[in-house]
């Protein structure tokens, strides 16, 4: 009797697997997750749980989110983008050389946005046109951008309190602090792009499938290219926040955070293959890094260790991607 | 003498559907075996279990009288079995002494190290190709500077070295010029003086005829003939391979009316593959283009939908009007629908659901201002998913989760929408179960009777035959025969085999 049923009963781990391969399943373990982190913290340190450290940690992260958004629908639609954070470096740096060469500011940070949009459009090209692998071209593009903003600084940080600029990175809008709401647009656009417009089943179909999309017309190489340059924008967006916010440009001040923009993305449950993945996982998991960051500053925890939970992380949200992959039979 | 190998009751299946059943294949130390069927027979499967990569489901296989049990590859190739794919496998920058001994490198110890004794290795070599007949190929060499049939050498030299004694040649000939296919069945005759015994699978009936002792044919997994050589004819093997074609699978064809010309093509040739092809297709009507692999049947339809890049030469009509596609937004803007031959590569996107798969090529006009319709997407995949019985729990099903002949039939609906009145498909039914193929064929003619016209490109000989109005057959780049009445699977055969046979 008993060997009769354990032979038709699914084991555990087949239980384990068809929940994986269920596709909100991802998205649902991060914000239960994201919940545990806001509980155990919470419990550890009295500062932790209050608005004040709430807003503070998505200031703290919005320039993160911002780069971690726009690169989800690129990793999506097939594409990568490392040179992000050096792009939001270079930004800074034009900017405010710009301005010191007497360029009004917001004129100063429109050419910047240009710029970037000129790189992004060379790493969609050498990558769709020339077909080369895009770890390498934006590995290449980042070394690129980020020696040309040492270059143009002699490796020094350029103060940047601007009048009429600072404010970008340090008011509020109905209590709530600027930066954090260009995030939060930015991702409700991107939403709405990737799940409501034909140009959103463009990523999908060219990330999950291209030699199929390319055969039923679509033009692959136009959309990853387009990515690419918002990816960039982004970037420049990201740089301009974070120069506002430290009244400072540095040529590698967000250099540090590059992995934790691709680790914001892969743990949000966006395949490295392409094809699928969504904005929301990348949000959640980009509060559950800023949320281990904060809450292990709070509890007098070595930034040093900050970095090792960011790998460690990391590593288990690739790992889970893989056994989601496998889940779903690939 | 024990038999060299004997496989008997055979039986395997996949997902409970039987590809073979009681199969039986033996080989006489020293006899070449012509292995044949049409696609989908099972003689890949066969050769699959024979080499290790599939295990059997049932049946015994003994070589020299004892029965062995292959579980890996490793095992196959240890018994003395050893296959020679269809593509050549190489290692190109290794010299071809190196690539002939890979397996089992002389070494000499100096020093206490153990290193590659490079000149027993080329005194080695050289024994082995000279026991082919080659006495004078340089064997410092590296494999890349020779000839593709000079590397097939180097491949059969490497399986003696490995001591095999069943060779497995699947298609040998497909790279080979025909004074270089002489040359590898001069070669064949050398390896059967010493006893080695081939099984010589291949498409081209004057090859089998030359080489083999005797022919073996599949049909629907199951053993259909066993003829020697010299006491049959291509009829009887042709008949053994086709059977009596599976009647009720295609629609009952009325003869189509002649309807105004769609498509005309003169003289078009594309890459290498290519070499000149001219035809037009009616509206109405099912044009069938059957061609083995490489005779450019995998790329004529490319071509003429805009995936090939820009054609080298010729002029192709289309309406009326002259038409050169660059790319598949080209074709598709023309009103020409395209399914791919390799529906999980180049067809399927698996993640997303069937209805957004449906509504893709043609998102525009699922889309209302800024953002996409979902009611229109929603109403218009369940219009299709009835009309072409779609086994789906509904539109929100993903792709990846439907049947192989539920996912081609998604493929097929993607065109169905205004304005597209020519459908060209790659192996429409491969890998689709005989209801859907069914269901699939009588929508084909559904369609033609409302003014589509379609071409279907297929290397399925008793498709081409069942469902095609007219038919052409096209080999190594040329239009071989035409027929304009249709064609039984026989008839389609013997073109293609015709053309191999040597001029003289």
């Amino acid at each position: 009797m008993t060997t009769t049923t354990a032979d038709t009963a699914p084991t555990l781990k087949q239980r384990a697997m068809n929940l994986l391969a269920k596709p909100w399943s991802g998205v649902a373990m991060l914000l239960v997750f994201y919940l545990l982190l806001l509980a155990v913290f919470a419990i550890l340190s009295p500062f932790f749980l209050t608005v004040r450290n709430m807003l503070q940690i998505g200031t703290n992260v919005a320039y993160i989110g911002l780069m971690a958004a726009a690169g989800t629908p690129l990793i999506v639609a097939g594409g990568l983008d490392l040179s992000v954070a050096a792009i939001a470096g270079l930004t800074g740096v034009l900017i405010s050389l710009m301005v010191t060469a007497g360029i009004p500011v917001w004129i100063a940070v429109a050419l910047a946005l240009v710029v970037a949009a000129m790189i992004g459009v060379a790493n969609g090209l050498f990558t769709t046109k020339l077909r080369l692998n895009p770890l390498i071209v934006t590995l290449g593009m980042m070394s690129i951008v980020s020696g040309i903003a040492l270059v143009m600084t002699g490796g020094l940080t350029r103060p940047m309190m601007i009048d009429g600029f600072n404010w970008i990175g340090a008011e509020r809008f109905v209590g709530i602090p600027i930066p954090l709401i260009i995030m939060v647009v930015t991702f409700l656009v991107l939403w709405v792009m990737m799940t409501r417009t034909k140009f959103g089943r463009y990523i999908y179909a060219s990330g999950g499938n291209p030699e199929a999309a390319r055969l039923i017309g679509i033009p692959v190489g136009r959309t990853i290219i387009v990515l690419y340059v918002i990816s960039a924008v982004a970037g420049a967006l990201a740089g301009t926040i974070l120069g506002a916010m430290l009244g400072a440009a540095a040529p590698n001040a967000a250099g540090s955070q590059l992995l934790t923009v691709i680790a914001a993305i892969i743990l949000g449950g966006t395949s490295l293959n392409g094809g699928r993945g969504s904005v929301w996982g990348t949000l959640l998991a980009v509060l559950i890094l800023g949320t281990l960051n904060n809450g292990l500053t709070l509890l007098n925890v070595s930034s040093f260790w900050q970095d090792v939970t960011r790998g460690v992380v990391l590593m288990l949200a690739v790992s889970l991607d893989q056994v989601r992959s496998r889940a779903l039979g690939e | 003498m024990a038999q060299r190998l004997s496989m008997r009751n055979i039986g395997k299946a996949f997902g409970g559907v039987p590809v073979l059943s009681d199969v039986e294949l033996t080989l006489e130390p020293g006899e070449v075996v012509a292995l044949l069927g049409s696609n989908g027979a099972g003689k890949s499967t066969l050769v699959k279990i024979l080499t290790g990569l599939y295990t059997r489901d049932g049946g015994v296989v003994e070589v020299d009288g004892s029965p062995v049990v292959f579980s890996r590859p490793a095992d196959a190739i240890a018994a003395g079995v050893k296959l020679l794919p269809q593509e050549i496998s190489v290692m190109p920058d290794m010299t071809v002494a190196e690539n002939i001994l890979l397996g089992e490198l002389p070494t000499k110890t100096i020093f206490g190290f153990r290193q590659v004794d490079d000149e027993a290795m080329r005194r080695r070599a050289s024994e082995l190709l000279a026991q082919l007949g080659f006495r004078d190929l340089d064997v410092t060499q590296p494999v890349k500077r020779l000839s593709v049939a000079e590397q097939r050498i180097v491949e059969i030299a490497r399986a003696i070295a490995g001591q095999a004694r069943i060779l497995i040649m699947d298609e040998p000939t497909a790279a080979l010029t025909e004074q270089e296919a002489h040359l590898l069945f001069a070669i064949i005759r050398r390896l059967k003086a010493q006893q080695v015994s081939v099984v010589y699978i291949s498409h081209y009936m004057s090859e089998v005829f030359e080489i083999s002792d005797r022919i073996v044919v599949l049909r629907d997994g199951r053993n259909s003939g066993n003829f020697a050589t010299a006491a049959t004819d291509k009829t009887q093997v042709l008949a053994a391979m086709l059977g009596e074609t599976a009647g009720d699978l295609y629609p009952d064809t009325p003869p189509p009316p002649a309807g105004a010309e769609i498509l005309t093509v003169d003289n078009l040739v594309v890459r290498d593959e290519i070499a000149g092809v001219s035809f037009s297709v009616r509206a109405g009507e099912i044009l069938g283009i059957f061609g083995l692999v490489g005779s450019g049947v995998e790329v004529l339809g490319r071509a003429l939908y805009g995936a090939v890049g820009s054609v080298r030469a010729g002029t192709v009509t289309l309406d009326g009007k002259p038409y050169r596609p660059s790319n598949p937004q080209a074709g598709k803007r023309a009103g020409i629908g395209f399914v791919a031959a390799e529906r999980k590569k180049e067809g399927i996107i698996a993640d997303l659901t069937v209805r957004e798969n449906i509504a893709l090529p043609f998102q525009s006009r699922f889309t209302r201002g800024l953002f996409v319709a979902r009611d229109l997407e929603t109403g218009h995949a369940g219009n299709w998913i009835r009309d072409l019985s779609i086994r789906t729990r509904g539109p929100e099903q993903k792709l990846r989760t439907l049947s192989g002949g539920n996912q081609q039939k998604v493929c097929l609906a993607r065109w169905l929408v205004d304005g597209v009145h020519l459908l060209i498909l790659e192996e429409p039914t491969r890998g689709v179960d005989i209801g859907a193929r069914r269901e699939i064929y009588g929508k084909l003619r559904e369609l033609t009777g409302n003014g589509f016209a379609v071409i279907i490109l297929s290397s399925d000989v008793e498709e081409v035959a069942g469902i095609s109005d007219r038919s052409l057959v096209l080999d190594r780049g040329r239009i071989v025969q035409h027929f304009e009445k249709g064609a039984t699977p026989a008839q389609l055969m013997a073109a293609t085999a015709e053309t191999v046979t040597p001029a003289a």
